[in-house]
């Protein structure tokens, strides 16, 4: 990476646009800056008071020191780089940009040495301010909290917090340092902050029953977690300004091109291009080694190392345990094949800020020597090192590096395309599985299916077993057919005669009794009473010269009679129709809206020879606020007449009436005769929309079904009430009444 | 417990026998199921002594003579060396004296030396005497032994007992106190945990009184804090 001359400010910039106001504020935001779990507070910079007090407790001591002792000048030893540069091809312009940010490194570090020199200084508080602004986002705090949950789940929580804060400290210190102190000053204070905290969990009540192991394991794990933090920043820890990594490396990169035509045979080590376990062994070593570069701590890289060298080693030990001087070769000759990316920064960064015992113990201790070896092998491969003749050495040399060792690059690569093909092997394995597997869950779900509607089938089966249908004979709508029967059994029955030429007198007598009643009645609802009112001295009193029975119960019919110029027939249709519309409740009535609109009759369909077409338009409500103008001669006569408005009489006279009784009696079997929509009698039928025959009506309720005689739902008890008077004629065909319950309906 | 950690690098040419009285050593330790593929390039195991158990790291390098400039690597910080040569070639004994003179100069610590004459069972060929070898072990402090590949399981145990109890002897005396940082805790007086894995060589007892003094061990200046 190439961070050129300004990677100081970049790294600054970096560090304040981490601290970019933003409108959010989090809640690790208020946290301590240590990382420790209390709450900080911006008087104490962000700290809490513990961590506040220790802090300026460190700063006074380190202000202290830093006046005693000065800063030494940085030296940098150049000359190893130089020495590589010198046969690679950097061009001069490049040097002299390098050359140039060193003096501006130098510039910066003389400026920091300054600040630190005085430090009461005004400049010296701008800067000291400035830099614990910077703060470790919280993604550290809590990547630090799930692993160690998940790595040290038997540990106590105040370990957790000590290495938090130790993390935090450690990087703060680092961040801190990284400007004023030469990388090997600061690789020796990352030194001393690992093994403070080692002595820190040697000395820490919280640590005394943990034993060593987890003590190196916790190490790990804080080295891990500051040095993957740390590693993201650029030019501190990998690769650190004042150092020539970045040209080391790109000086190794070349030099491992250049050297792609030494093959097994130059380094004696015994590889076997044929073989393709050894082609396998040799590509996943190279994979591990180039993964290195993308570990962020030492500990990763290391790890990676320790990979790639056990491949290594596997693939130098054919019959007996291979030993190092099988392996240094291999390794060696593996590091060329793999070239891998920013090698040498990679290997400074383990050697300076590994933990030291991790690096000079353990294998991967080992194998990271190996590793050392190797590079520095390559770094300084002469033809002396191969055993070769030195003017044979220098052709190779020359040659242009895409020759050589193009016969293990063709190996190599047929061994990355094996592997590709062995991913997509298992790719396609993979997606065959998934789909035996959708397969299966279709097939059980098909089953399911099927098993189900089976289940349904039987259980529907089950209910019709145990509910057979039975189809019954349909019982009548007691619509204005099974009206009339009640309204004219109550009229009727006053005269005991069942014939329906009733004589006048006898129909009229009960009919003042009914209508009375209604009207003295003053429980109707404003909305009815207004036109129930209206209405029934209509009846009454119109009923008295209509000279049918049948039509005593709607004086209409009378009325229409008397009337010349109409047809009798065509205004009962009317009339009926248009009190079905006043009447759209299903009392009694088929429901309004079961029949369709079209099957009402509108007075538009009357307009027959016998109306004149200008008539065609009156409405129903002219007709009759008409009948209610003769209310007020109407109204003395049936008044008169009637005894006793509130006797029963009319109604007991009514007992022997059974609405329910089948229809085969002699007295309703006229009215059944007659149509209960048109009113019209069925032989008079003489426009093909009239024959709206209702007694088949589908819809009609069950329960006003007439033949069901003892329907223990219709309680058979005499209404006594008033409102329970239902004898009226022109109750049946009026608004019912919300105040009567619908059972009433059926009692007479 | 006293637990002793320490690093051990077997030095040698190439072609003395050095892996194999690794591999033999280690082929005992894992007779029950040694592993081709397990490198004997590196190993660890414990020695159980009388008072306290040393972890010994022993790591094996190349004997190739184009690598020798890489040896420093592999020596650096390392508590003791086995010297391996092998007898029927002076060559190797004399490489054996070039390497003493290397760790004599760049190890600054006190280290344990140990000469170890490879290939016994070639008495016929002997081109290096006991004497010889004897001598210069004693001149450089160092304990001599010899090994054969094909019988003497008995001098390779001998061999890293030895060492071991040295590096003990090392550890409790006041020069071996200043150790380098990262093995502080030799010396520690630790409980081991854990029941001993496979890797555990124990050889319990059997402490030799060596016949060289503890002035003989360690040479070089003892500097604090090398590193």
């Amino acid at each position: 990476m190439w961070y050129g001359p300004n990677l100081q400010r970049s790294y600054k910039y970096m560090m304040f646009a981490s601290k970019m106001p933003s409108l959010r504020i989090d809640k690790s935001d208020l946290k301590c800056k240590n990382g420790c779990d209390y709450f900080g507070n911006p008087q104490w910079q962000g700290y809490c008071s513990k961590c506040h007090r220790e802090q300026m407790q460190r700063q006074r001591k380190a202000e202290k020191e830093s006046s005693a002792t000065l800063p030494k000048p940085e030296q940098k030893k150049t000359d190893r780089g130089l020495k590589i540069t010198s046969h690679s091809s950097f061009s001069k312009f490049e040097e002299k940009r390098l050359r140039q940010s060193e003096t501006l490194k130098k510039a910066n570090l003389l400026k920091f040495s300054v600040f630190k020199k005085s430090s009461t200084d005004d400049h010296d508080h701008s800067a000291e301010k400035r830099l614990p602004e910077f703060k470790i986002p919280a993604m550290v705090n809590e990547g630090m909290k799930s692993d160690f949950r998940m790595k040290f789940s038997q540990l106590s929580p105040s370990m957790d917090r000590d290495a938090r804060v130790f993390v935090h400290s450690f990087i703060m210190d680092v961040i801190k340092c990284a400007n004023v102190l030469t990388v090997d000053e600061l690789s020796e204070r990352v030194q001393r902050q690992y093994q403070r905290f080692m002595r820190h969990m040697d000395t820490s009540s919280h640590f005394t029953n943990v034993d060593s192991d987890t003590k190196e394991l916790l190490m790990d794990f804080v080295e891990k977690h500051a040095m993957t933090y740390l590693h993201e920043l650029p030019s501190v820890v990998f690769s650190p300004t004042g150092t020539d990594d970045e040209r080391l490396d790109r000086a190794m990169s070349e030099r491992i091109q250049q050297l792609s035509w030494v093959g097994e045979k130059h380094l004696e080590c015994k590889l076997d291009r044929s073989n393709a376990e050894c082609r396998q062994l040799l590509y996943k070593a190279i994979s591990e080694l180039l993964g290195m570069d993308s570990a962020l701590s030492p500990g990763g890289k290391l790890s990676r190392v320790r990979r790639a060298c056990r491949h290594v080693l596997r693939l130098c030990s054919h019959a007996a345990p291979a030993s190092a001087d099988d392996l240094l070769p291999a390794l060696i000759f593996t590091v060329l094949k793999a070239n891998p990316p920013r090698l040498v920064s990679n290997i400074n960064f383990v050697t300076r800020f590994c933990n030291a015992q991790r690096l000079m113990t353990g294998e991967g201790g080992y194998y990271f020597t190996n590793l050392c070896c190797a590079v520095s092998f390559i770094e300084n491969l002469t033809a002396e090192s191969l055993n070769m003749d030195k003017k044979e050495f220098d052709s190779y040399m020359a040659m242009p590096a895409s020759i050589g060792g193009s016969s293990w690059a063709a190996a190599l690569s047929l061994c990355g395309a094996a592997r590709e093909a062995q991913e997509q092997r298992e790719g396609a394995a993979q997606v065959l599985a998934q789909a035996q597997q959708l397969q299966a869950r279709a097939d059980s779900l098909a089953a399911n299916a099927l098993s189900f509607e089976e289940q349904i089938a039987k259980k529907v089966q089950d209910v019709l077993a145990k509910t057979p249908l039975e189809i019954k004979p349909r019982r009548e709508l007691p619509r204005f057919g099974k009206f009339k029967e009640i309204n004219t059994a109550a009229l009727i029955d006053l005269g005991s005669n069942n014939d329906t030429e009733e004589p006048k007198a006898t129909a009229k007598q009960p009919q003042p009794q009914a209508t009375t009643t209604q009207l003295t009645e003053p429980v109707y609802t404003a909305t009815d009473s207004v036109e129930i009112t209206h209405k029934q001295p209509d009846t009454s009193v119109i009923v008295q010269p209509s000279d049918e029975p049948k039509l005593n119960i709607l004086g209409f019919e009378v009325i229409e009679r008397e009337s010349p110029s109409k047809s009798p027939q065509n205004w009962d249709l009317k009339k009926t129709g248009s009190t079905e519309l006043l009447t759209p409740s299903p009392l009694g009535f088929t429901p309004f809206d079961s029949r369709s609109i079209d099957e009402l009759m509108t007075p538009d369909e009357f307009v027959t020879d016998h109306l004149p077409p200008g008539l065609s338009n009156i409405n129903y409500d002219i007709d009759l606020s008409d009948f209610s103008g003769d209310n007020s001669i109407a109204e003395d006569a049936p008044k008169t007449e009637n005894k006793d408005p509130f006797s029963p009489d009319g109604l007991r006279k009514t007992v022997p009436f059974d609405p329910f009784a089948p229809q085969t009696s002699k007295d309703y079997a006229v009215l059944e005769s007659f149509d209960e929509f048109s009113f019209v009698h069925k032989n008079q039928e003489t426009d093909p929309f009239e024959v709206v025959h209702r007694g088949n009506n589908p819809f009609s309720p069950v329960e006003m079904r007439a033949d069901l005689e003892n329907d223990p739902f219709t309680p058979q008890k005499k209404s006594t009430s008033i409102l329970d008077d239902n004898d009226s004629p022109t109750s049946a065909c009026l608004l019912p009444s919300p105040l009567l319950p619908q059972s009433s309906k059926k009692s007479t | 417990m006293k637990v002793i950690e320490a690093k051990i690098v077997v030095l040698g040419s190439q072609g003395v026998g050095k892996t194999s009285l690794v591999v033999r050593y280690i082929g005992k330790m894992f007779s029950k199921h040694i592993s081709p593929t397990i490198g004997a390039s590196f190993f660890t195991c414990n020695i159980n002594l009388d008072n306290a158990r040393v972890k010994l790291q022993v790591w094996d390098t190349a004997g190739q003579e184009r690598f020798r400039s890489m040896a420093p690597m592999y020596y650096r910080n390392a508590n003791a060396a086995l010297l391996v040569f092998d007898i029927t070639s002076v060559s190797s004994f004399t490489a054996i004296k070039g390497w003493v003179k290397e760790l004599q100069s760049n190890v600054p610590e006190a280290m344990v030396l140990s000469v170890v004459g490879n290939k016994s069972d070639l008495e016929q060929y002997r081109a290096v005497t006991v004497s010889e070898a004897t001598q210069f072990a004693a001149s450089i402090g160092a304990h001599y032994c010899e090994t054969s590949a094909l019988h003497d399981q008995q001098g390779i145990d001998q061999v890293f007992l030895n060492t071991a109890s040295a590096l003990l002897r090392l550890s409790s005396s006041n020069t071996m106190s200043s150790l380098r940082a990262y093995d502080s805790s030799d010396g520690d007086d630790k409980i081991p945990t854990g029941c001993p894995t496979e890797e555990d060589a124990t050889h319990t007892g059997k402490v030799e009184l060596p016949s060289w003094s503890i002035d003989n061990i360690a040479h070089g200046d003892v500097q604090k804090n090398c590193c």
